[in-house]
């Protein structure tokens, strides 16, 4: 295979992994967008994975549900969801209404662009978002979200130069992205997605895209290609690695040239206690929820030893500085699990980022495990999330040393009699 | 096509993967698209699984589809060179159902030997979680049990312990203690931790043992008709319905004994299955005697659930607690004409057949019962509305997966359900304390009574293992539409009533006030409620 120069080898897998398809990003994209209803078309299955995997228990009236095909809504040939609908819109009175795919309508071939356009109202768009694990992969339709909400974007005017940051994050990481660009003299134009369908911010010609999620690569390109903006590419904003290079190349686009490496320097001294601990350590990452690349790219810069750094999607082009900076990694896309499972064994991780799936297994196994899907839930972003960040990965290490001695073949008898 | 927030059973993928991930040497693959193996993360959270569930999927991606293309031969042979199981269950998914492909022959293509492949093609969109279950666990006995020599001495297999089953682990031990007081050997526990050899040597056993209404059942009625085994049906649940199991055990086997020769069992006296083999084995029928239980008889119990434990709870709080069934129901339809019959002359009224928690939730919230029985979803809405609520069967959460020992089953399990009911309930004693002295001297908050409101994004992992965080949606306890206005000196009153009452009593006075006609509930209207409906 010819390769650039500089460009990094990925070793591409046939995917079998354990992890979640798109709908999962109703978990948390219903919560950020407050006055929105998620919809999916889809089956028993879709529901039972989002109250189950998802932890979501309903107490009273939630903002997503399941328009549920049964056997016999599989011969329609459209599916008819205007009573749904009129029932979304008496309960929850929502702004826009997220029309979902899920497996079986895809497989169907229904036509979900004319299905939301028919439902549509100017007072409530219906707008569909791709989301089906023919295609998606867990995070990855937070991305056919925010593709959808582009329309709904203002366009701002030539010359209006600002940055709006991709990605969503709780209030309190937003505020402090905000403040923080502020601070460097970035003028900030808003996050895609902003808390409400109304209060989406406005892009055009000089606007700055700025992703802070490692998972929204087509947004970006739609959004480049529609509306003329630019997009940042640098580190993201995870470490203080990432965060320096982060905001030193945000800075550039607006023609302000910092230095934050003191800031920089500072923040690994906040972190050298964890450092210390993590320098040299075998750390194993199976894919998951995408992030998988920042989060070894700050493991590899904090002196860790990142044995295999594996994600689900790698995009050459809107990954490549975190592809460079872990040049030397061993990093591949669309992994096989099975294939994992036997190196792990072999070479031993002493600690393993890993899906809901596979985590309580692999400590069965004796591993010291990470769930990859805290790192999404938790604020680890730019200055403010670095000694959070750097504490999600030792905490596992230093519980673990604590604890007593532990004899598998003790302790382990009868909890899963299958394996014995 | 329905609008649906929730729902009580799994999928049919489920019902299967709970039978294979308790099965040793067996391996399921779904053919199915990224996401569907979402189930392994219900055994590797709920169970804490310390080994990895036999369960692959052979990933159908869109662009697979398009060119025709199925992985399905290609992902069996990976199972079998990594894992090299006795035995694959293959299984279809929405999607791979939906196109109807041919899940034999693509196996056909790995090359597998036949005998090693166990196509369950069922229709997904039919078939739930406990029928997939039973079905799949009657095709693995009748594929594989064989007609063999009995034991020499009594024995029985437990059929129908599943993985994720309620109370599973402590169920069994319960059994097998009672079992070994007998004089009983277990020959096969199923599916749970079985092997194919164990399949093969169910018919070596005297009796077939399936409390369970909704799994196994089915497996133990084709093993009466193929290879004559007698079976016991019924579900020790309660100190009378497990006297009553012990009895027609004993006499079973007895009878089989007779035809062998060999000398029969005999009941021990009761203390033999005390945990201390010197005392009362349960003590509830005492319990249910004592002076402080007496306030228990004007209590009213709700029980919705599976069939079982429906039907197991609403007999033990009526005939061991004394208690009032105000209603009951259950979310499977399969099994209703059975809970029906075996609840006849229980219930004042209908049973409640419905998979719409929602529906449920409106019952309880009219009805306002003192105990509710129910499912996780009933614990919630229960949560919501103030009523005590302990769950006594599936879909659980993993509150209900607890390390102690808590059967359900034998007397162990009476004293389990009778302790959870007292605690749950509000007490007696102290409970008129407190309504006659109003609330003991003590200020209680009225924001005790506060609804959850939303949970916030940045939420970390919390005790229900699940990293998402439980989601509190929006919460609307009063409907806008026809809501009650209070007068203040109405409210001041009403803060007078004990807390945990409170929430009743403004809605009984409402409902009262509706009846009446009133607009506002004024102090007027409170009295003449309270005189009215009394306390």
């Amino acid at each position: 295979m010819m390769q650039a120069p500089g460009d990094i080898q990925v070793i591409k897998e046939d995917n079998v992994t354990h992890s979640f398809c798109g709908l999962a990003c109703v978990g948390w994209m219903y919560q950020k967008i407050k006055d929105s209803f998620f919809l999916v078309l889809g089956t028993h299955t879709c529901a039972h994975f989002l109250q189950n995997a998802l932890g979501m228990m309903i107490f009273a009236k939630p903002r997503f549900g399941i328009a549920l095909m049964e056997e016999g809504d599989l011969s329609k040939n459209e599916p008819t969801l205007e009573g749904i609908i009129s029932e979304i819109k008496a309960d929850h009175n929502p702004s826009v209404i997220f029309l979902l795919s899920s497996c079986t309508p895809e497989v169907m071939k229904v036509d979900f662009k004319g299905l939301a356009h028919l439902l549509s109202t100017p007072d409530v768009p219906v707008l569909f978002v791709p989301a089906s694990g023919l295609v998606y992969n867990f995070t990855q339709a937070e991305d056919s979200v925010l593709s959808a909400l582009v329309p709904f974007c203002p366009q701002a005017p030539a010359g209006q130069k600002s940055v709006v940051f991709l990605g969503s994050v709780n209030d309190i990481t937003a505020d402090d992205l905000r403040a923080e660009a502020e601070a460097l003299g970035i003028p900030v134009g808003g996050f895609l997605p902003e808390s409400r369908f109304d209060k989406m911010p406005a892009i055009g010609p000089d606007t700055v895209l700025a992703p802070i999620q490692p998972y929204l690569s087509r947004v970006a390109v739609k959004l480049s290609r529609e509306r003329g903006c630019s997009v940042l590419h640098s580190l993201f904003p995870f470490g203080p690695d990432g965060t320096r290079a982060f905001w030193e190349d945000l800075a550039r686009e607006f023609g302000i040239t910092v230095d934050l490496r003191d800031r920089e320097k500072a923040a690994w001294d906040k972190i050298r206690n964890q450092t210390e601990l993590l320098k040299g350590k075998k750390v194993f990452l199976t894919a998951d929820t995408m992030m998988e690349l920042p989060l070894a790219r700050f493991l590899h810069s904090a002196g860790a030893d990142v044995v295999e750094c594996s994600s689900a999607y790698i995009n050459k082009k809107f990954h490549a500085r975190e592809l460079q900076a872990l040049d030397g990694v061993r990093v591949v896309e669309q992994p096989n699990f099975h294939r994992q499972l036997e190196d792990v064994r072999r070479i031993k991780p002493d600690l393993i980022i890993t899906s809901l799936m596979t985590a309580n297994p692999f400590a069965g196994n004796g591993f010291v495990v990470k769930w990859s899907m805290e790192f999404m839930l938790m604020s680890i972003h730019s200055w403010s999330g670095v000694v959070t960040l750097a504490n999600m990965f030792v905490s596992p290490l230093q519980r673990r040393s604590k604890l007593p001695a532990f004899d598998r073949e003790v302790w382990l008898e009868g909890v899963m009699p299958s394996a014995e | 096509m329905r609008l649906a927030f929730w729902l009580y059973e799994g999928t049919a993928l489920h019902g299967i993967s709970r039978v294979t991930n308790s099965m040793k040497g067996v391996h399921t693959v779904y053919h199915a698209p990224q996401g569907d193996d979402y189930i392994t993360a219900t055994y590797t959270m709920l169970e804490r699984t310390p080994q990895f569930p036999g369960l692959s999927i052979s990933v159908v991606r869109g662009r697979d589809l398009a060119q025709g293309v199925s992985r399905l031969p290609a992902t069996l042979q990976q199972v079998e060179h990594h894992y090299s199981p006795e035995l694959i269950v293959i299984a279809p998914s929405c999607s791979t159902a939906l196109l109807q492909e041919d899940l034999h022959q693509l196996a056909a293509h790995s090359g597998l030997p036949p005998e090693k492949i166990l196509v369950y093609a069922l229709n997904p969109f039919r078939v739930s979680e406990n029928e997939a279950a039973d079905g799949l666990l009657t095709e693995l006995v009748k594929r594989f049990a064989q007609t063999q020599e009995k034991t020499a001495r009594p024995s029985v297999n437990l059929l129908g312990f599943t993985s994720l089953g309620f109370h599973l682990r402590a169920n069994l031990t319960s059994l097998r203690r009672m079992l070994q007081t007998l004089g009983i050997t277990v020959n096969v526990v199923a599916p749970w931790g079985a092997g194919i050899d164990d399949l093969r040597k169910l018919p070596a056993a005297w009796l077939n043992i399936a409390p369970y209404r909704e799994i196994g059942a089915t497996a133990a009625e084709y093993l009466a008709e193929t290879f004559d085994m007698p079976a016991i049906y019924e579900a020790p649940i309660g100190v009378e319905p497990t006297l009553a199991w012990l009895r027609s055990l004993i006499g079973k086997l007895n009878a089989t004994a007779a035809e062998r020769g060999v000398p029969p069992l005999v009941m021990p006296a009761l203390n033999a299955f005390s945990l201390d083999g010197m005392s009362a084995p349960s003590g509830v029928p005492w319990f249910a005697r004592t002076a402080d239980m007496e306030s228990f008889s004007n209590k009213r119990a709700f029980v919705f659930g599976d069939a079982t434990h429906t039907v197991a709870l609403v007999k033990f709080l009526r005939d061991e607690l004394g208690m009032q069934i105000i209603g009951a129901g259950t979310y499977l339809e399969r099994h209703a004409d059975w809970v029906r019959k075996e609840l006849e002359g229980y219930l004042p009224g209908a049973l409640i057949v419905t998979d719409k928690f929602q529906d449920v939730a409106q019952i309880i919230d009219d009805q306002m019962p003192d105990l509710v029985c129910g499912t996780q979803m009933e614990r919630h809405s229960c949560r919501k509305l103030d009523v005590p609520c302990m769950v006594i069967c599936p879909p659980t959460h993993i509150e209900n997966h607890l390390l102690g020992y808590y059967p359900f089953f034998g007397f162990d399990g009476a004293d389990v359900i009778a302790d959870r009911v007292y605690l749950s309930c509000k007490l007696g004693l102290e409970k008129h304390l407190i309504d006659f002295f109003g609330d003991a001297g003590l200020e209680y908050e009225e924001s005790e009574a506060s609804a959850p409101s939303e949970a916030s994004v940045s939420a970390q992992a919390d005790s229900n293992g699940h990293v998402l965080p439980e989601i509190a949606a929006e919460v609307t306890v009063n409907a806008a539409d026809g809501e009650m206005k209070w007068s203040d000196e109405a409210e001041t009153m009403l803060k007078k009533v004990p807390f945990f009452v409170r929430k009743k009593v403004r809605k009984n006075t409402e409902n009262f006030a509706h009846e009446r006609g009133e607009s506002m509930v004024s102090i007027e209207v409170f009295r003449q409620a309270k005189e009215s409906l009394g306390g």
